[in-house]
Parts: C-alpha cells; sequence; structure tokens
C-alpha cells in the first residue's frame, strides 16, 4: 500500500544517496526525486489528487512526512559534497535551492506556484484628512515650542466678543453669524475665547496652539459650511514685535506649502488685533499666471490667514499690562487652506465621511 | 463699496497704471474685489472694513489715495443760491433724546421743480450702481456716495406744522416707509416727527407721507448724526438694512452735517432752487476732538522697525490728523472726527505701519526665553487611541456637532440635548448627545456606495445640559458592519462581529494601561437587548457598545448586524492608568498546558477568569482562551472550553512534577467553585 511505497521510495534515496560525490550527482537525486514533472515525490502527491476524501488526509501527512524528511537529507548532503569553486559552488547552491523550492508542490502551500499572485495586505485604517492636516500644522508650532490648548465648543458672548473687543452691538459682528443657544450661551464663532481662556489663568510667556471646531450661521455650499476647524496661535510676552509675527508665519507657511512659497501680509481689521493683517500666499495653482485660476481667481494670491498683535484692551481684559507685555496672534481656516494644499474643489467632502475621498489620505 | 475712478479724481489726481494701483491700494488694505469698466470710467469694488465707515463715500477713499500718493485733496466748491428768509423762519427742529441724537441740522430749498437729474449727476451714481430717480432723491444719494454722510429730503409741506422732533416713537405708533411698509414702531426706537406723529425712522428710512412726490415745491434737507447702537437695533428688529443705516450705525462724523446739508443745498440750487439763508444746527453737547499720545519708541517696539518721525508727521497729516511732537519723542495727535476707529496710542501705530508698507517691515523669529512642557495627556492619549485604531484597520471620520433631534429621541441616549436657537435647518437643530447617529449615517452612505464593509471611528465631543448648565464630553465613537478590510483571494472575506468590536476596545484601553477592564450586561435603547455590554474601569462605567438595535440601525436605512460602541474619553482621561513600568523578560522558558473544560452553558466566561484570577497559583504566569464550541460532540447544556496555561518559574526551569501539581489546583478550584469537569487529556507544549 502506500506506506510500503513510501518506505520503499525511503530505501531508494539513502542507497542513492550514499553514491552522491559531487554537485551535479546531488542535483541528479534531487530531480529524480522532486523535478515538477517525473519526481518520484511529486508523482506520489499527483497520485493521491485521486484517493476518496477520508484517506487523503491520512496520505497527505505521511506524504509530508517523506517530503520534509528527504528535502531535509538533501539539505545535509549538499553540505557534505565538494564544492567546484567558492564563487560558483554559492551561485549554483543558491540556485538549487531556489528551483528545488520552486518545484515542490506542497498542501499546505498550494499558492506557492504562482508567485505572481498578489501579496496579502494588511488594512490599516486611514486618518481623517482634516485630522491630519491640522496635525501638520500642530507639529510645526510644537517644533517652535508652543503647547496646545483647547476650549469648550459652547461659549458665552464675553469669551467670543465681548473679551476680545467685540462692542455690544458692533457690526464688526456681523462678519462673525453666530449660532447662539440663549441670550449668553453660543456655538464659539472662533477658536479665540481660548486665548482668553488661557491668559485668564497663566502669566505670560504664552506660546500656544489652539485647534478645534468652531461654528457659523452659514448655509453650507462649496466653500461655506456651519461647522469647520480652525486652528489658532498666541504668543504673549516682553519684547514682542510685528516682525516677530512676520517671521513666524513666513517659516510656517514656508513648512507647510514649501521652501519656495511667497508670502504677502497687508493691512486688514479684527476687533482683537491692532495691527491687524492678512496674509496671502502666491497662489500654488497657477503661480498667478491664470486670469481664471479657480483657485486664486486670477489675483495670483490665495488669503490664508489672518493675524495681528494682540488688541491692547484684550490685554486690559485678562489683566495683563500692555505697557509690559506684547503679542501676536493668528487664525486660520483648516478645510480651506486643505483645500488648497490638495487642490479639493468642494468643502462638503470632509464631512460627507465618504471611505474613497478619507482613503487617499493614507497615502499623504 | 462701488468706487468710481472718475469720482475720486475730483478730491485728488490718479495717473497710475491700474494694475499698481490696485497692488498698492491692496498694501494698504483696500482690497478691490472686481473692476468695471463703464463709458470711459473705471469703477471698483472695494471691500471695506467694519471700523472704517469713513470709507463708505468717495471722499474717504480719496483721501487713503491721497495719503498713499503724498498728494492734498482738493475741495470742489460748493456754491449756494440764498433767499433772504433765515431758515429758522420756515422750520424748526427740537431734539428730545440728544443720547440717540447728538446732532441735527437743516435747511430748506424752496422752488424745486422735481424732474430728472443732470446727466454728469446720472452718470455718478450710475457707476456705482444706483438708479437715478430724480433731482432730489439724486443730490441725496450723491451726498452720501460722495460724504459717507446720509441726508435725508422731506417734502415741507408734508411736515404738519413745519416742526421737526426728534424722540423715541410711542407705544402704537406706526410708519408706512418709503418702500410702503407698514412698520410697528417700539418705544426705543428713534423717529424723525411733526408735530402730531412720526415722519421718518431716524438714520434708517423716510416715511411715504413726507417723502418727495412730483409735486413737491420745498425740501426740508435733513442731514444728523444718530447713536450707532440705537440705529442698528432699530433696523436689526424690523429686519432693514439701508445705504443710510449701514453708515449710522458704523458711526458717522458728528463734525460734517452742516458742510453736507450745505452740499446738498447747493446741488438744489444749481437745479433751480432757492436755499433759505443759514442752516439750523441742533448740536446740544459739541464733542471735543479726541487728543491722544503717541511715543515713537513705541512705535519700533510694537512694529519691530524704526519708522523716522519726518515719516510718522507727513502719514499722520496726509490722513487728517494733526500731530506735534510736543516733548522729545512723544507726539500729541489730534485725531478728525470722522476717523471713529482711533482711540489708542495702537491705533495710530496701525496708521504708521499700513502706510510704511508692511512688506518693509523685517521678518524675524520669535524669541523664547523658556518653553513650557505639555503637561496635558489628553492629546497624547487621543493621539495613541488614534493609532491602535487605524492600526487595527479603522477609518477615521469626523461628523457634525449638529444633530436632528427626531433621531436624538430614537437614540435616547438620556442626556438632555442642546437646542440651538436660530439653527440652519430644522434636521440640524440641536446639538448631538451620541457619536453613534453619525456614525450610522456614515455606514450606511459607504455601504450604498458599494463597499462591503464599514469600520470606522470618530472622536470628538457631544453636547448635553447638566441642570442649567451645558456640558461637553470628549467621546470616542466606534461602528463595525460587513466584511472586515483586507485581501480576500485566497478565500472568502471574513465577516466583523461583536468580538472585533470588544477586541479593539480591550487593545486601546490596555494600550492605555487603564487595566484590569470588566464587563456588565446592559440594557440600552440603542442595543439589542442581551446583546450589549458596559466597559467599566476601576468600578466606573467608561463605555457602551453592542449590536445596534434594528429600530435604531432603521433610522439610518440599514438593515444587517452593525456594532457600535462610545467611549467616555473625558470620563476615562479623569482616572489614572496604571503607572508603565518595565518587566525584565523571563530568562527560563515557560511550559504551556492546554486544558479543556466542559462549562454549563450559563457560566459566562467572565466567571471562569474571575475564578482564575481569584485562584493566581504560584508559578501561573498567564492563561488565553484557545477555543470555545459546542455542539454534538458537547452535552446539549454545556460548551467546550479550550484554554492555554502559561507557567513558569523567574529563576529556573519548571519541572513537569511542578506543573502538575499547579495544573490539579487548577483543575480542582474551577470544579468546585463552578463545577467545571475537565474534557480530554491534556496536551504538553514546551515553549
Amino acid at each position: 500500500m502506500l506506506k510500503d511505497r513510501i518506505e520503499g521510495l525511503r530505501k531508494d534515496f539513502e542507497e542513492r544517496a550514499l553514491k552522491v560525490g559531487d554537485v551535479k550527482a546531488l542535483e541528479d537525486l534531487r530531480n529524480l526525486f522532486f523535478s515538477r514533472k517525473k519526481g518520484l515525490v511529486t508523482g506520489l502527491f499527483e497520485e493521491m489528487k485521486s484517493f476518496p476524501a477520508a484517506e487523503k488526509r491520512e496520505a497527505g501527512k505521511l506524504l509530508n512526512r517523506l517530503k520534509v524528511d528527504l528535502q531535509t537529507r538533501l539539505v545535509e548532503l549538499e553540505k557534505s559534497v565538494p564544492q567546484r569553486t567558492k564563487g560558483a559552488a554559492g551561485g549554483a547552491a543558491a540556485r538549487s535551492k531556489i528551483s528545488g523550492k520552486a518545484q515542490v508542490i506542497s498542501p499546505e502551500d498550494p499558492d506557492l506556484d504562482d508567485l505572481t499572485l498578489p501579496g496579502r495586505r494588511r488594512y490599516t485604517g486611514a486618518p481623517h484628512p482634516l485630522v491630519l492636516f491640522s496635525q501638520e500644522i500642530e507639529s510645526v508650532f510644537r517644533g517652535m515650542g508652543f503647547t496646545v490648548e483647547d476650549g469648550p465648543d459652547i461659549e458665552t458672548d464675553h469669551y467670543n466678543f465681548g473679551a476680545l473687543n467685540f462692542p455690544p452691538h458692533h457690526p464688526a459682528r456681523d462678519a462673525w453669524d453666530t449660532l447662539y443657544i440663549n441670550d449668553d450661551l453660543l456655538l464659539r464663532t472662533h477658536t479665540s475665547p481660548v486665548q482668553i481662556r488661557v491668559m485668564e489663568k497663566r502669566k505670560p510667556p504664552i506660546r500656544i496652539i489652539i485647534p478645534g471646531r468652531v461654528f457659523r450661521h452659514e448655509t453650507p455650499d462649496p466653500t461655506h459650511l456651519p461647522m469647520f476647524y480652525q486652528v489658532e496661535g498666541l504668543v504673549v510676552d516682553e519684547g514682542i514685535t510685528f516682525a516677530h509675527l512676520k517671521g513666524t508665519l513666513e517659516f510656517f507657511l514656508r513648512a507647510l506649502f514649501g521652501e519656495k512659497v511667497k508670502a504677502r501680509f497687508r493691512p486688514s481689521f479684527f476687533p482683537f488685533t491692532e495691527p491687524s493683517a492678512e496674509v496671502d500666499i502666491e497662489c500654488i495653482v497657477c503661480g498667478g499666471r491664470d486670469a481664471a485660476c479657480r483657485v486664486c481667481g486670477g489675483s495670483g494670491w490665495k488669503e490664508i490667514l489672518g493675524a495681528g498683535m494682540v488688541d491692547p484692551q484684550v490685554f486690559k481684559n485678562v489683566n495683563i499690562d500692555p505697557e509690559r507685555y506684547s503679542g501676536w496672534a493668528f487664525g486660520l481656516g483648516i478645510e480651506r487652506t486643505a483645500m488648497f494644499a490638495f487642490g479639493i474643489n468642494e468643502m462638503r467632502h470632509f464631512y460627507e465621511n465618504d471611505l474613497r475621498f478619507i482613503r487617499q489620505f493614507h497615502r499623504k | 463699496m462701488k468706487i468710481s475712478l472718475d469720482w475720486i479724481r475730483e478730491y485728488v489726481p490718479v495717473d497710475l497704471p491700474l494694475q499698481e494701483l490696485l497692488d498698492r491700494l491692496t498694501m494698504i488694505g483696500l482690497v478691490v474685489e472686481s473692476i468695471e469698466e463703464r463709458d470711459g470710467d473705471t469703477v471698483l469694488d472695494v471691500e471695506t472694513y467694519a471700523n472704517r465707515p469713513d470709507t463708505l463715500g468717495h471722499l474717504g477713499i480719496a483721501r487713503e489715495i491721497g495719503a498713499m500718493l503724498g498728494r492734498p485733496l482738493s475741495e470742489r466748491p460748493w456754491p449756494i443760491f440764498e433767499l433772504p428768509q433765515e431758515t429758522s423762519a420756515v422750520a424748526s427742529v427740537e431734539i428730545r433724546d440728544a443720547a440717540l441724537c447728538p446732532r441735527y441740522c437743516g435747511l430748506v430749498v424752496r422752488g424745486l421743480t422735481v424732474g430728472p437729474s443732470p446727466g454728469w449727476l446720472r452718470r455718478r451714481l450710475e457707476a456705482v450702481g444706483l438708479r437715478p430717480i430724480n433731482n432730489v432723491v439724486d443730490v441725496s444719494n450723491y451726498v452720501l456716495f460722495a460724504t459717507a454722510q446720509p441726508i435725508h429730503a422731506f417734502d415741507l409741506a408734508k411736515i404738519g406744522g413745519s416742526e421737526i422732533v426728534v424722540r423715541r416713537a410711542q407705544r402704537g405708533e406706526r410708519l408706512t416707509d418709503l418702500d410702503g411698509r407698514d412698520l410697528e414702531l417700539g418705544s426705543n426706537m428713534l423717529v424723525i416727527a411733526d408735530e402730531s406723529k412720526p415722519v421718518a425712522l431716524a438714520g434708517v428710512i423716510g416715511g411715504q407721507a413726507s417723502g418727495v412726490s412730483e409735486s413737491t415745491r420745498d425740501v426740508f434737507i435733513e442731514s444728523a448724526h444718530f447713536d450707532p447702537v440705537s440705529v442698528r437695533l432699530t433696523a436689526k428688529t424690523l429686519g432693514l438694512s439701508t445705504d443710510a443705516s449701514y453708515r449710522f450705525e458704523r458711526g458717522t462724523d458728528v463734525s460734517f452735517p452742516p458742510e453736507a446739508a450745505l452740499m446738498a443745498a447747493s446741488l438744489l440750487t444749481q437745479m433751480g432752487g432757492q436755499a433759505t439763508r443759514g442752516v439750523i444746527d441742533v448740536y446740544p453737547k459739541p464733542r471735543k476732538a479726541k487728543s491722544l499720545r503717541l511715543r515713537q519708541h513705541r512705535i519700533g517696539e510694537l512694529l519691530g522697525v524704526e519708522i523716522p518721525e519726518s515719516f510718522v508727521g507727513q502719514v499722520l497729516g496726509s490722513l487728517g490728523f494733526r500731530a506735534e511732537t510736543s516733548s522729545k519723542g512723544v507726539w500729541t495727535v489730534d485725531v478728525p472726527t470722522f476717523r471713529v476707529d482711533i482711540d489708542r496710542e495702537a491705533d495710530l501705530i496701525e496708521e504708521i505701519a499700513r502706510f510704511y508698507g508692511y512688506d518693509r517691515i523685517p521678518s524675524e523669529f520669535t524669541p523664547a526665553k523658556s518653553f513650557d512642557l505639555a503637561t496635558d495627556r489628553r492629546q497624547e492619549r487621543l493621539e495613541k487611541i488614534r493609532r491602535t485604531l487605524l492600526g487595527q484597520g479603522f477609518d477615521e471620520v469626523i461628523n457634525w456637532s449638529f444633530a436632528d433631534p427626531d433621531k436624538e429621541k430614537v437614540m435616547a441616549s438620556g442626556r438632555p440635548p442642546v437646542a440651538i436657537r436660530n439653527p440652519i435647518s430644522v434636521r440640524a437643530s440641536v446639538l448631538r448627545t451620541t457619536l453613534v447617529t453619525g456614525l450610522l449615517e456614515n455606514a450606511a452612505w459607504n455601504l450604498n456606495r458599494g463597499l462591503e464593509g464599514v469600520h470606522i471611528f470618530e472622536t470628538g465631543s457631544i453636547y448635553f445640559w447638566e441642570g442649567d448648565k451645558t456640558r461637553e464630553q470628549c467621546r470616542l465613537g466606534l461602528l463595525t458592519t460587513g466584511l472586515l478590510a483586507g485581501s480576500v483571494w485566497q478565500g472568502r472575506g471574513e465577516e466583523t462581529d461583536f468580538y472585533v468590536l470588544k477586541g479593539a476596545l480591550e487593545s486601546l484601553l490596555s494600550d492605555l494601561r487603564y487595566e484590569p477592564q470588566s464587563f456588565e450586561e446592559v440594557d440600552h435603547p440603542m442595543f439589542e437587548p442581551g446583546r450589549a455590554l458596559t466597559l467599566l474601569y476601576k468600578g466606573q462605567p467608561v463605555a457602551c457598545f453592542g449590536k445596534i438595535r434594528g429600530a435604531v440601525a432603521a433610522t439610518a436605512s440599514l438593515d444587517r448586524p452593525v456594532f457600535a460602541a462610545e467611549v467616555d474619553l473625558t470620563g476615562l482621561f479623569e482616572k489614572a492608568p496604571r503607572p508603565f513600568q518595565y518587566q525584565p523578560v523571563p530568562k527560563f522558558p515557560a511550559v504551556h498546558r492546554d486544558l479543556s473544560f466542559l462549562v454549563a452553558r450559563d457560566v459566562t466566561y467572565q466567571e471562569v477568569k474571575k475564578a482564575l484570577d481569584k485562584l493566581a497559583p504560584p508559578l501561573l504566569e498567564g492563561f488565553e482562551l484557545r477555543d470555545r464550541f459546542g455542539g454534538p460532540t458537547v452535552p446539549p447544556d454545556k460548551v467546550s472550553l479550550s484554554i492555554r496555561f502559561r507557567f513558569r518559574h523567574a529563576k529556573r526551569t519548571l519541572t513537569a512534577e511542578e506543573v502538575d501539581q499547579v495544573e490539579q489546583k487548577i483543575i480542582g478550584h474551577l470544579r468546585s467553585a463552578l463545577n467545571i469537569q475537565m474534557r480530554e487529556a491534556k496536551i504538553d507544549i514546551r515553549a
């Protein structure tokens, strides 16, 4: 029966092995038993395929043991036979190993006869692009010694407006169209209230970065959403100047958009900074050469962030002496900036959570 | 704000190439949003700021351009054909609320023929996007768009008693405005009234009855200063916004009303009218011009660049400030009344910086004497959670903070939702009290688009009322449904299940050293009965998870098994995890023993585990469940549990006898504690 035949093959192999004296003979022996088409062991595996299922299992075990034993012996023999020359022998051994392996048809490794089959990939999850981009920004500032702070999404009128030098009923509030909970509580329209909360509880020097959700009364469209992410930075210390604001933000923009990016600071208005600035960067899409550019509208510049020197009234509101301390702050919208950086033309994509969108950021 | 360059040239010569003009305007903070060429004129749409109402007229923009080019403004003369009659003999003005109306000026133009304006005036108005109506209305608009001072013309014949009374409206008073709206007035609204009734809503809009019509012959020209907040509240309450209210609520120039009245009168007399003599000017408490101190050294301290005194003086002068150096290095600066935005030294420094050029300020790195250590571990822990979950194949999502109140009801989180008073839509009118709603919608969205499995997580806030305070909690939401991700060519893909979710939770908590965890069955409206657990750490519930109830999944139109979890990270992070401690790598080998037990179906694995933890025999280093099955080979009221035990001695190699002894202890203990029997012979594996 099968058992006897297997024992016969073992005996046959050992007899022949005794006579193997060189690499060539070893190779012949290997081929006799394991060649892909006519090998004796290979043949037995082929035969086994036609066995009834009940016997197959037992037969497989026996055959496998035979295969393992004989191959172990071949490896031992390989070590004992005299090598032809050093270089060539190494090459032959390497070759024979590879070809020897390829000739083995194992029921446990049925796929190894076609190594062009796709690799088996383990799936790891994709980060949301907003988190990814926000972390990129945070890490630039962490590297400059900033720490990360946060605060509540539901704020009081005082923290969102009053303490930030928005007089009650001033039209300046119109640009921060607000979702209200009641007369006093609202959904923060910017991350700036966290500036106040931090300055209330900490003495300068302060160097913080504040990422978070903010809310506006806006109907969603491709470039506006009622909720989005902002990141805000604040520095307070003695002797801080507008030149520091410029140098630091220029560095940040280079870190984010590349060494060659050109930034432009121009005057603007925010109630909580004085002087105030808006910062544009040269359009990375058209470089200012396309009059119909979808991103910059042909101006060649793309507005990226708002900034300025902390308003002395804001300092007074948190009991920091504006004669002794000065500071700068900036804020930017993460969606808007990520859209520009990645060439996304629809802001709502960030909140559809279509995995075909999110999974692309695996590669970022 | 639309600005005609031709109109600007009445005040200051502008001869730069257009692009250069636009670039230089940008650099002083006037951004041109669009350009329109119109009959040889160039019209710029300039973005203006809420604090600069002076730029809401051509004069103000011209002043900026003049300062930018270093050119003085030229004023056009406003000749008047005057009657011998005094204005005060024809009309009277009384201010009854000087807080809301600090100044009111007026004069009368008689003998007008209301009709079309001359061509030059029509062109000016058309350039800035206005439709010419008749000479009287056009002149008021012209003055407004030239100087940013709104004026209003009443038909004098319709002013009862020729009396102008500036007062608050009385309860129940109404006014039909120029556009025919019937306005209900409140007692905090300021009106212009005649002897008996309101004829205009001060600073917002005129009344229809007193308006100029074709039959008007004599007009009373109003040029006043109103309190910005009062105008804003009135306009907001009534839902109105006019060119006049837009300017008054930002602040007009309190010095300018007489001049604007004369300018209007001049234009109307050039069109055939005759003005009464002298402007009525009721100004009970004339305001003093603001005077500020500006220290030259502060300019450098704030901007980081030394700006010469000569430049400072020149810029301030060309913007209409009077600046003198009273003592060395200190300026005394008188602020013109049209600059309502300038109150402090910092405001003056911004003006200097604007015209010096932000681009000429150097770029320096922000110096630091010391850095703060990040003491807040939340960010770090959040990041670790993200890494663990991404590594396990969960994709990250971000959902709105807004939620649909109807869906919130189905989720029954038990937390009272916070409602938004002025929501964008009804379906987004409360704040979410759970992350699961959003995750269910994300699952549906992606399954509908052809994915066979969705495994997602989100970290974010939920919101709710706690008494009369709002609370925010940072939470982690997890959802898994359908096929697990990965290559599937070697067989059918593997379906997710409850234990995938549980495993993810266990490993992320273990990675944060929140151990040991325990679990309790829980009844929760979000989950199927008997298919949900609470996860406890130090006896406190920190997470709830299980199989989503069919009715809940149906809110997102999901009809397949969905497993979800929600972890209270705020609560979790308040608890201290086990400290990290390095354990030496064992020097001696372990012995593994696989034991199979027959366990009654009503005995849970957790009970088995607890019993073993309680016994904690020496040499037993750990154990893990390898297999669990029922079926034909097992009695119907039992299941088979195979557990692999790991034994080790720290100082030497174990003998089989030693292991046997401990093993017998384990078997005996399980038998006596939980009536658990051995299933089959043990298998000894040496590692």
